[in-house]
C-alpha cells in the first residue's frame, strides 16, 4: 500500500532556471499538499499535463528526492526514515533512469537481481519468465547501446521487475513505444495487478488511463484536483470520456487559479 | 556488504570485460611511455656516439715542430688544417662560426724557441684556442683538445725540460685507489630509485584513476544510469565505497603494470641517457620495506580515488569533472617534482602536509631514512583524509541537489 499524506515538494531555482521558466520567483512548488492512497491489487493512474508534478511525486515515493513537507508510507515504511526498506519493495521505472549502455541486458538483469539479494535460482526463473514475455531473449546478449528504443524500454522494464516487487511504479511506461510493444507492457501491468500487486503509473495518454487504471488521480499544477474510478470521474463532470472530463476539471482549476 | 561487493564487481567488469578498455587503461599508457623513453634514449645515445665518432676539424696557426712531432705519436687523430695567412685565419673563424670546423689552436710565433730559451722572469708562452660553444662538435673538440691533448703536450715538453718528471709531481691524487667510494650500495641505489619512483607512482596512481573515476561517477550521472543504482535497496555509502574501492583497484593495478614495465625496461631506456645508472641499479627491498611501501601505496590509492570521486560527484558531466580534476592532477605533478629535486633531510613537519608527505615517505622508505613516527603520521593522515573525503562523497550522494537531475 502507498499512502501519501500532504506531500509538498518545493525546488529552489538558480538564476539560470529562473530565466528558463521566465519567473522571478526563486522557488517552484512542484507538488502542493498532495494526499492519496493506493491499495494492493489496483492500478492507480496519475494523470496530468507535462509539468503537473506526476514524476516529482513518483520520485519522492522512490526515495530519489526528499519531500519538503508531508509523509509517504510504502508498505508501512516511511520514505525518509527507512529509504532502503522502501526501495526493497518497489520496482521503479522512469525515462531518466537508464541502464548502463556498455553491458548487455542479461548482465544488467543479473546485477540488479543481486543488488536486491534475489537467490540465484529464483533470479534465473524470473529472467526466463520476463525475457520470454517481453521477447528479450533474442537480444539478451547485445550491449544496451546497440538496442532500439523499444528494446531498451523492454529491457528496462524487465530489469526493474527482476526482484518481483510488491509495488510497481512506472512513469509513463509506454512513452516512445510502438503500439504493439505498448500493448504488451499494459497487458503485463494488468497481469501484475491480477497477481495482487499495486501498480502506480503516470501518464498523459487519456486512452491508456481509461483502459488501464482502476482509479485515476488528476494532477494539475502540483495539486490533486480529482480522484476516482473512470465512472466516478465521468459522473462528477458529466462528460462522455476521460478526455472531456479532464478538460472540464482542468478548466475549472484554471478559473479558480 | 553485498552492495559494496556488487558495485565493486560491476565497475571492474566494466573495465575487464571490454578489450578496448583494457588496452586503453593498462597497455596504451605503458606502451606510449616505453616508446617515448626508448626513442629519447636512442636519440640521445646516437647523438653521443656521433659526437664521439666525429673527427674534429682543427685549424692550427704557427704550428711548432714539437707539436707536429707530438701529433705523430698521439693516438687521438684530428683533421688538421693550417693557417698560413690573415685570410686563412678569417676563413677559419668563419668555419668555426658556421660549424664547419671545430677548433683553432693558435701558437705564438717561434713557440719552440720560446720554450727552449725560457729563463726565469720571461713571459710564459701562451697557446690560445678558439671554439663555438653552441656547436656540439666544437664543444667536444674544445674539451678534448684544450683539456686533455694540450695538457699531455705540456707534460711532454716538461719532461724534455726537466729530464725526470717525478721530481716535480710531488704527489698524485687517487691514481691507484680503487676503493675510494665508501657507501652503502643498497642505500645509494635506493636513493636513485627513490628519486624517480615516488614521482612516477604518485602520478601514475592519480592518472590511472582519473579517467575512469570521472566516468564512474559524473559519467553515470550524466548518462542517467546512476539513478538506477539510487533506486536499488543498497545504502548510498555502499555505492560510494564500491566505486572508490574499484577505482583504487584499477588505479593500483595500472600503476603496478607501469612499475613492472619500468623496472624491466629501465636498463634499456636509461642505457644511453645516463650510462650505467639503469643497469647498475641494485634495488633490493627488505620485507619490512615492502610491507611499508605496500601499505602506503594502498593508502595513497585510497586518497586519490576519494579525491577524484569527490570532484566527480559535484560535476554534472564527465567533461565538467575532468576540468575539476585537471588542476589537482597538476598539483600532484608539481608536488612529485618538488620531492624529486629536494635534497637533505626532510623536516618532521613536512610529513604533516598531505600528498607531499606521501612522496616524502616513499623516498624515505627506499633510502631507509624515514623514522617510524614519520611513516605512521603519513599513513594515518592519508587514510584519515581519504575517510573524511569518502564521508563527504556519501553525504553528497544523499543530497538530491547533487544527485538528482
Amino acid at each position: 500500500m502507498i499512502e501519501i499524506k500532504n506531500l509538498s515538494k518545493i525546488f529552489k531555482l538558480n538564476k539560470k532556471q529562473m530565466a528558463e521558466l521566465k519567473t522571478k520567483d526563486p522557488v517552484k512548488t512542484a507538488v502542493d499538499d498532495l494526499s492519496l492512497t493506493a491499495k494492493k491489487g489496483e492500478i492507480y493512474g496519475l494523470l496530468g499535463p507535462n509539468g503537473a508534478g506526476k514524476t516529482t511525486t513518483l520520485r519522492c515515493i522512490a526515495t530519489i528526492i526528499k519531500p519538503t513537507k508531508g509523509e509517504i508510507y510504502v508498505n508501512g515504511h516511511e520514505v525518509q526514515k527507512e529509504p532502503e526498506a522502501v526501495r526493497t519493495s518497489i520496482g521503479f521505472l522512469t525515462s531518466d533512469i537508464k541502464l548502463d549502455e556498455q553491458f548487455d541486458v542479461d548482465y544488467m538483469f543479473q546485477f540488479f537481481g543481486r543488488l536486491h539479494n534475489v537467490p540465484k535460482d529464483v533470479l534465473n526463473r524470473r529472467k526466463e519468465e520476463l525475457f520470454t514475455y517481453f521477447g528479450i531473449k533474442e537480444f539478451a546478449h547485445k550491449q544496451i547501446k546497440e538496442l532500439s528504443t523499444g528494446m531498451k524500454q523492454k529491457a528496462a522494464i524487465a530489469v526493474s521487475l527482476a526482484h518481483n516487487p510488491d509495488i510497481v511504479i512506472f512513469d509513463e511506461p509506454t512513452n516512445g513505444l510502438d503500439i504493439i510493444t505498448a500493448r504488451s507492457v499494459t497487458d503485463y501491468l494488468k497481469k501484475l495487478k491480477d497477481e495482487g500487486k499495486l501498480i502506480i503509473v503516470s501518464t498523459h495518454i487519456m486512452s491508456e488511463a481509461e483502459k488501464l487504471c482502476d482509479r485515476i488521480g488528476i494532477i494539475v499544477d502540483g495539486r490533486k484536483i480529482a480522484e476516482g474510478t473512470l465512472g466516478e470521474l465521468l459522473h462528477e463532470t458529466g462528460a462522455e470520456d476521460l478526455e472531456d472530463a479532464f478538460f472540464e476539471l482542468y478548466r475549472n482549476r484554471k478559473e479558480e487559479a | 556488504m553485498n552492495g559494496i561487493k556488487q558495485i565493486f564487481k560491476k565497475e571492474l567488469d566494466r573495465v575487464f570485460k571490454d578489450k578496448k578498455m583494457i588496452f586503453s587503461v593498462f597497455l596504451l599508457p605503458v606502451l606510449i611511455m616505453v616508446v617515448i623513453m626508448s626513442i629519447v634514449g636512442n636519440l640521445a645515445s646516437n647523438m653521443e656516439d656521433d659526437i664521439e665518432n666525429h673527427t674534429s676539424i682543427v685549424y692550427i696557426q704557427n704550428e711548432p715542430e714539437s707539436f707536429a712531432e707530438f701529433q705523430r705519436q698521439a693516438t687521438a687523430k684530428y683533421s688538421l688544417k693550417f693557417i698560413e695567412s690573415a685570410e686563412d685565419r678569417k676563413k677559419a673563424e668563419n668555419d668555426i662560426l658556421n660549424g664547419k670546423a671545430d677548433l683553432i689552436i693558435e701558437f705564438p710565433e717561434s713557440f719552440d724557441a720560446q720554450v727552449a730559451d725560457y729563463e726565469e722572469g720571461d713571459t710564459i708562452p701562451q697557446i690560445k684556442t678558439y671554439y663555438n660553444p653552441s656547436e656540439d662538435y666544437s664543444n667536444s673538440a674544445f674539451r678534448n683538445i684544450s683539456g686533455t691533448t694540450l695538457e699531455e703536450y705540456r707534460q711532454m715538453l716538461l719532461a724534455q725540460r726537466m729530464g725526470n718528471l717525478e721530481q716535480i709531481v710531488v704527489f698524485e691524487v687517487n691514481s691507484d685507489n680503487d676503493n675510494m667510494i665508501i657507501q652503502d650500495d643498497k642505500k645509494a641505489s635506493g636513493k636513485a630509485v627513490g628519486m624517480m619512483l615516488p614521482y612516477f607512482i604518485t602520478i601514475l596512481l592519480f592518472a590511472g584513476a582519473m579517467g575512469i573515476g570521472s566516468d564512474m561517477i559524473a559519467g553515470e550521472k550524466e548518462r542517467g544510469t546512476m539513478a538506477s543504482l539510487l533506486v536499488s535497496p543498497i545504502k548510498r555509502s555502499s555505492i560510494v565505497l564500491g566505486k572508490v574501492f574499484s577505482l583504487m583497484a584499477i588505479s593500483g593495478l595500472s600503476s603496478l603494470v607501469y612499475v613492472i614495465v619500468m623496472v624491466v625496461c629501465m636498463p634499456l631506456m636509461m642505457k644511453s641517457m645516463a650510462p650505467g645508472s639503469g643497469s647498475d641499479l641494485n634495488l633490493q627491498l627488505s620485507v619490512s620495506q615492502i610491507v611499508m611501501l605496500g601499505a602506503l601505496l594502498v593508502a595513497i590509492a585510497f586518497l586519490y580515488s576519494t579525491i577524484i570521486a569527490l570532484l566527480s560527484v559535484f560535476a554534472k558531466s564527465t567533461k565538467e569533472a575532468n576540468t575539476y580534476i585537471m588542476p589537482v592532477y597538476m598539483l600532484v605533478l608539481i608536488i612529485g617534482l618538488i620531492t624529486m629535486f629536494t635534497t637533505g633531510e626532510a623536516n618532521n613537519i613536512n610529513f604533516f602536509i598531505p600528498i607531499y608527505n606521501n612522496a616524502l615517505a616513499f623516498q624515505g622508505i627506499l633510502s631507509q631514512d624515514i623514522t617510524v613516527m614519520q611513516y605512521v603520521v603519513t599513513l594515518i593522515e592519508t587514510l584519515a583524509l581519504g575517510g573524511i573525503l569518502t564521508a563527504i562523497v556519501v553525504k553528497a550522494f544523499e543530497t538530491e541537489k547533487v544527485m538528482a537531475k
